[in-house]
């Protein structure tokens, strides 16, 4: 709690997302039943019950990703985190897409309270949202993309390394959009929509 | 909260996970830990430490034969973490963190803000306990922030009898730095329920009243009580609260008159003292008494007659008899059922006026009133003198058996004669003796015992009625006295009271003794006095100083005062030791109204108890308003036979019943009769019960709010707001109708009339209306009764008037007109109203199709040009125009010379709107003519203007438009525009949506608007033919518009709209359409924003 009072609202602001994102993530690799639920434990956030990965290998991997973009987060240069499902052949089945708004110029303090009643209501949402998602093949992975506004010039600062440009195999035809859960509060937007693809796409 | 916080809270709860953060705060709690047991012997067996090797191994040490053992290891470990967790914070907190929840021990249920982490914490630090898993044992209050139903009905065995309080008692016990009392934050649900003994003795300012007025036991054993029905010798009879149960329970039995009516009471006492000789009389005074009671109760006298004389001296009761022969035979056996609800209609009324406790309970609001200023008076005062605790001297005045004593206080002869005061004197009957005066109580006569038992006794008892005058009047008497001496009363009952004479100079027993030798002087009854350190000793005091004596018990401070301060845990072992530090206070609120009858009540059928509801419904009523107060929750009391209970021995009483209640509550506090028979029957009905079985039925009130305050918030929160709100409405309707109206008038006045012509001159619009309209428009203008602020006047239409009317308006307003014509000529003014009236003239044209022709009116105020040849050009596209086309060619004669000098004066706005026809017409035209002039002023002002930008931006406003005009922001503004305009139209479905904001509680959000919607039937909605296009267009543009809103921010706002459109469609052909036509739209935003389409799934 300390942090708080030296930073500033959109510091304040995007480490709190930072945070949720990374048990939005969890929650979601979770959902998906990517690996066996004993490989989660019950853990409470936001006074809510959630679940945490096990493993100090995927937990790492979620943390390190989303702490790594909270540098860019803060410079508003995010424009939408996805947690992308693919197959073998590297082609997207499902994403998961949070697309992030932070307003730069909200100066005044932040509700704290108001914004955890908001990101909750994702992760409430989140739980209930299975029968919305596909069911995912055989051998299939998963991996953490962000999209940027510009991409970042090379920094000397380390975490920023861990991000590295990339570019993901895309569907041919425009995705079908189902969303989740809205929230647009000052200084944060956030959105949270699953994609498919469209029913036209060729099969592979 | 920070996941800092969260981290570090969950790591305790987990000793064996291994992130480092909880590892390193498990190196740090062993330590402590351990020294925590070596103090502790409780701990009992040596539990390791927390490290997850010797966790592991004492599990396979002790494996677990079942479930049971299981869980008791589990809740011994956690506790153990618990105070090794403890210890450390408050070793490592500051040392000062007092220990106020030493001895409290929560469990948290269920979903609390603050989490129950964080209410762990709070625990953890100030000393208190927290425990997983319930148990009755050890946890001390439930916390929780909300109950299911199931449990709210079924608390006993949810919560088995301990408070189940809210989180804010913690966070306020710890910011106050004390351990407050739970009960003000007793959960909101169970607020209504009766409160606990507990409660009772934790409160420390307690309503005895509210501790009392729940309890069974009074009803249960009326016998046990009997002594406090000897008012003013127990302290249970203390409030109204109080003598409600009681009436219950032992209501007067009286067997054959208990509904003698007061007169006939007061005529009964005068008798004894005339008697003696001359029994005429008495036959005289009962037949002009008759003639003053309605006819229900002369029945009921007559009755009483019939039993009255052995109440009175002997001799009278042969001869009363032979007078009341011929009557009292007609009434003699049936008639005693009338007594019950089944014969009399006014059964409630009656019953109340002759109850006594009845008189006592409404006694202290009456009291209230009179003495009100008085006890205001002290009321700021009784705070400050908490300190002087030591010196404090209490008297307590209590009248001997004042029942009694008032009534025979005339009668000195029958001052050593054993008195009791009855409804009835049947020597064999199973009326109880409410009160008995001391030469009876020699004979062991009690109150609250049968006559035939008290008789059996004492064969010479005397028997008097009530008589509630006299008491009134004694009471009054005694308190004025009482008053006089002492500016701190507190009155208990009607002939019982507190003084704290701490103040007053003298010997306090000298002054007990003036006090009562006043009470008798003025009164004629005796009174007992008590003083003493505190109320308690007083009433002690009292008590051994009855009858008439006085006692005063000294101060045994030394051994007191060391059980002074203690907390209020203690207060029942203060008590018993005789400490009371209660201050003399006013007498608190009263937390519930109601009345209950469980005495006579025998209902036939279903009507039967209707009628008896709706009746004591009113005397609720009544009494609610008695108080001045109204009440939210209304709960219904039903006694039902047992299956297996055989008649009462008491008469006509509840016998052996079952107790059954249902309450409500409704959101604002009533105290109307209306309003409560509803709820009443509907809460009857809820029982689902033979109204044969019924034996008792009581209606209480709860949650009160005074009168007044009520009445004002009223005022403050709705009625102000909605009245300013809605006036701020109808005026600026107002002001749109006007303009719509004048516009139109003038339109029909200026019709194939050369003035218009000159009207145009000054700078305006054409508007052309029909002829049949005429007529109507003019009358339109006279019901303008109330001409509007003349600031509200829009300048285009005053400038538009005729002259005529012009000059008439004129004189409306006293030749201001004028100026404020000359003081706006020239000057920009908003476009919006003559818009706004302008669309609206055109829906209404719309609607009239096939009767109107028309030509869009438009006003343009900044003396814009109306080019012929455009005009020309809309007269085409019109068919069937009658008075236009006389009409154009004469207004295009003088119009030409009004193009303005440049295009700077033009409105753009005006032009945008145009159809796109039209204004390629005038910018074509305008250069023409005005060559010379016009493109010096574009250099002059380039900023302006920029004509390609006009251009493209008109192009794309009228790309998906028909050629009329609508604002461009349906969504600002709260309400949003659009609900201002649906309101006013004439199309049904635009109506609906119009009302459905409102209910929907105007989020301004459009998908609780078609929630809302959802549930009206859809396909009524088809059910209208007019304006179906024009609801068609404004709806798929409002679509729109809030797609665009929303598109980048709220994508499931939108979703969740379009899966309801969806829906609907499915079922109107309307909405089939409208779907169709803004779907693409929809697609095409998302697809810009997010590069995909929406998904709408077909399941649903």
């Amino acid at each position: 709690m300390d942090r708080k009072d030296n930073q500033s609202p959109q510091g304040e602001t995007a480490r709190i997302l930072v945070e949720f994102l990374e048990v939005a993530i969890t929650s979601i690799v979770f959902l998906k039943g990517v690996y066996p639920s004993g490989a989660f434990e019950r853990r409470r956030y936001m006074n809510l019950v959630v679940q945490r990965a096990c493993h100090p290998q995927l937990r790492d991997y979620i943390h390190s990703a989303v702490f790594g973009l909270l540098p860019f987060i803060q410079k508003g240069m995010v424009e939408r985190a996805a947690v992308i499902f693919f197959n073998t052949d590297g082609i997207p089945v499902e994403r998961f897409v949070f697309k992030l708004a932070v307003n730069q110029s909200y100066g005044s303090k932040v509700e704290d309270a108001n914004l955890e009643f908001s990101l909750r209501s994702f992760l409430i949402k989140l739980s209930v949202s299975e029968s919305l998602t596909k069911v995912l093949p055989r051998d299939y992975r998963w991996e953490i993309t962000a999209y940027f506004r510009s991409l970042p010039e090379a920094s000397a600062n380390k975490d920023v390394e861990q991000w590295i440009p990339t570019d993901t195999r895309q569907w041919e035809q425009p995705p079908l959009l189902t969303p989740i859960k809205s929230m647009s509060s000052e200084p944060l937007c956030v959105q949270l929509y699953i994609e498919h693809p469209s029913l036209s796409e060729p099969k592979p | 909260m920070s996941m800092e916080s969260t981290r570090s809270a969950n790591s305790a709860k987990r000793s064996f996970n291994n992130n480092s953060n909880s590892a390193s705060s498990n190196s740090n709690s062993n330590p402590s830990n351990k020294k925590k047991k070596t103090s502790q012997k409780t701990l009992g067996v040596a539990w390791g430490s927390n490290s997850r090797s010797s966790s592991r191994s004492s599990f396979s040490n002790s494996p677990f034969s079942n479930f049971g053992s299981y869980m008791v290891e589990k809740n011994r470990k956690l506790q153990n973490q618990f105070e090794a967790e403890a210890s450390t914070s408050s070793h490592g907190g500051s040392g000062s963190v007092k220990p106020i929840f030493d001895g409290v021990s929560i469990f948290v249920d269920g979903f609390t803000v603050p989490s129950s982490q964080e209410l762990r914490g709070y625990m953890l630090k100030h000393g208190g306990r927290f425990e997983n898993y319930f148990s009755r044992r050890r946890v001390t209050h439930i916390i929780c922030s909300n109950l299911p139903d199931s449990k709210i009905k079924n608390l006993r065995s949810f919560s088995r009898g301990l408070p189940v309080v809210k989180p804010t008692w913690i966070l306020e016990s710890v910011t106050a730095n004390k351990l407050l009392s739970w009960v003000p934050y007793q959960l909101d649900q169970l607020a209504n329920n009766q409160p606990k003994l507990s409660a009772f003795f934790t409160l420390k300012r307690s309503s005895v009243s509210n501790g009392a007025s729940t309890h069974a036991p009074c009803q249960v054993n009326p016998e046990a009580e009997d002594s406090s029905l000897k008012v003013g010798t127990s302290g249970d009879t203390y409030f109204s609260e109080v003598s409600e149960p009681f009436e219950h329970s032992k209501q007067i039995s009286g067997e054959s008159d208990d509904l003698v009516d007061e007169n006939s009471n007061a005529s009964l006492v005068e008798e004894p003292a005339n008697s003696s000789g001359k029994p005429c009389e008495v036959a005289m005074a009962v037949p002009s008494n008759i003639d003053t009671e309605d006819e229900s109760s002369v029945k009921n006298y007559l009755q009483s007659n019939h039993y009255q004389p052995s109440a009175l001296v002997s001799s009278n009761c042969i001869n009363n008899q032979n007078m009341k022969g011929s009557p009292s035979s007609t009434v003699s056996e049936p008639s005693n059922q009338s007594h019950s609800t089944l014969g009399d209609p006014n059964f409630v009324e009656n019953y109340f006026k002759n109850s006594r406790l009845h008189f006592i309970g409404t006694w202290r609001n009456r009291y209230r009133k009179r003495f009100r200023t008085l006890s205001d008076g002290f009321n700021c005062t009784s705070s400050n003198i908490k300190a002087s605790a030591l010196k404090t001297a209490i008297m307590h005045v209590d009248m001997d058996c004042f029942f009694v004593s008032v009534v025979i206080r005339n009668h000195l002869e029958l001052r050593d004669k054993p008195v009791a005061v009855c409804h009835s004197d049947n020597r064999k009957g199973t009326a109880e003796i409410s009160s008995a005066n001391y030469p009876a109580r020699d004979y062991g006569i009690k109150a609250g015992m049968f006559v035939r038992d008290a008789k059996a006794l004492c064969p010479h008892l005397v028997i008097f009625p009530y008589n509630f005058e006299a008491y009134e009047e004694v009471a009054d008497q005694f308190y004025s006295v009482l008053h006089k001496h002492g500016n701190k009363v507190q009155a208990v009952s009607c002939d019982e009271a507190f003084l704290d004479v701490t103040d007053s100079e003298g010997d306090p027993q000298l002054l007990a003794s003036k006090i009562r030798r006043e009470i008798f002087e003025t009164t004629g009854c005796t009174a007992s006095a008590g003083i003493a350190g505190n109320m308690l000793m007083a009433r002690l005091a009292t008590r051994t100083a009855k009858p008439d004596g006085q006692c005063y018990i000294p101060p045994e401070r030394d051994s007191l005062q060391k059980d002074f301060g203690l907390k209020t845990g203690e207060m029942l072992w203060n008590y018993s030791r005789g400490v009371d530090n209660r201050l003399v206070g006013l007498i608190q609120e009263s937390k519930s109204v109601g009345a209950e009858v469980n005495w006579g009540v025998r209902f036939k059928d279903v009507k039967d108890a209707q009628n008896f509801l709706s009746n004591l419904c009113k005397e609720v009523s009544l009494r609610l308003q008695g108080c001045g107060v109204e009440g939210r929750t209304f709960t219904l009391k039903i006694k039902k036979r047992r299956k297996d209970a055989e008649e009462p021995t008491k008469y006509m009483g509840h016998g052996d019943c079952e107790n059954l209640s249902h309450s409500t509550t409704v959101p604002v506090a009533t105290d109307d009769v209306e309003v409560l028979q509803r709820i009443t029957k509907q809460l009857f009905g809820s029982f689902h019960l033979d109204v044969k079985e019924i034996r008792g039925v009581g209606l209480q009130v709860s949650r009160l709010e005074s009168t007044e305050n009520s009445k004002q918030g009223l005022e403050r929160n709705s009625l102000k707001s909605w009245l300013t709100s809605a006036s701020a409405r109808t005026e600026e309707l107002c002001k749109n109708n006007y303009v719509a109206k004048e516009s139109s008038n003038q339109g029909c006045e200026g019709e194939g009339d050369e003035t218009l012509g000159q009207l145009c001159g000054n700078s305006v619009g054409l508007s052309i209306q029909m002829d049949s309209n005429t007529s109507n428009g003019a009358a339109c203008l006279n019901e303008v009764s109330v001409p509007p602020p003349i600031c509200h006047l829009d300048m285009g239409v005053l400038k538009s008037l005729p002259p005529e009317l012009f000059s008439e308006l004129n004189e409306i307003y006293g030749g201001k007109l004028v100026d404020f014509v000359a003081k706006n000529k020239g000057k920009t003014e908003n476009m919006n109203h003559t818009l706004r009236a302008y669309s609206h003239e055109k829906i209404e044209g719309a609607m009239k199709e096939g009767q109107a022709a028309l030509l869009p009116s438009m006003v343009f105020q900044n003396e814009i040009p109306v080019e012929n040849k455009a005009k020309q050009h809309i007269a085409k596209e019109v068919p069937a125009v009658s008075g236009a086309e006389s009409f154009v060619p004469a207004s295009g004669l003088t119009k030409t010379d009004l193009i303005p000098s440049s295009l700077s004066q033009v409105d753009t706005a005006v032009l945008q709107q145009l159809p796109e026809e039209l204004k390629v017409d005038i910018l074509e035209h305008l250069p023409a003519h005005r060559m010379q002039v016009f493109s010096p002023n574009v250099l002059l002002y380039p900023t302006e203007i920029p004509l390609e930008a006009l251009g493209t931006k008109t192009a794309e406003n009228n790309s998906g438009s028909k050629d009329f005009v609508l604002d461009n922001n349906l969504w600002f503004g709260t309400p949003p525009h659009w609900v201002e305009k649906f309101k006013v139209s004439n199309c049904l479905i635009l109506n609906i949506l119009a009302e459905m904001y409102y209910k929907s509680g105007s989020t301004g959000n459009l998908s609780p608007i078609l929630q809302c919607i959802s549930s009206v039937s859809i396909h009524q909605l088809d059910a209208f033919q007019d304006g179906w296009d024009e609801a068609m267009y404004i709806l798929c543009e409002l679509l729109k518009q809030y797609i665009k809103l929303k598109i980048e921010l709220d994508i499931e706002e939108i979703y969740v709209c379009f899966r309801l459109l969806r829906r609907f469609a499915m079922k109107s052909e309307f909405f089939i359409q409208m779907y169709n036509i803004v779907y693409p739209y929809l697609q095409a935003l998302v697809g810009e924003n997010y590069g995909g389409n929406l998904h709408m799934s077909l399941k649903d």
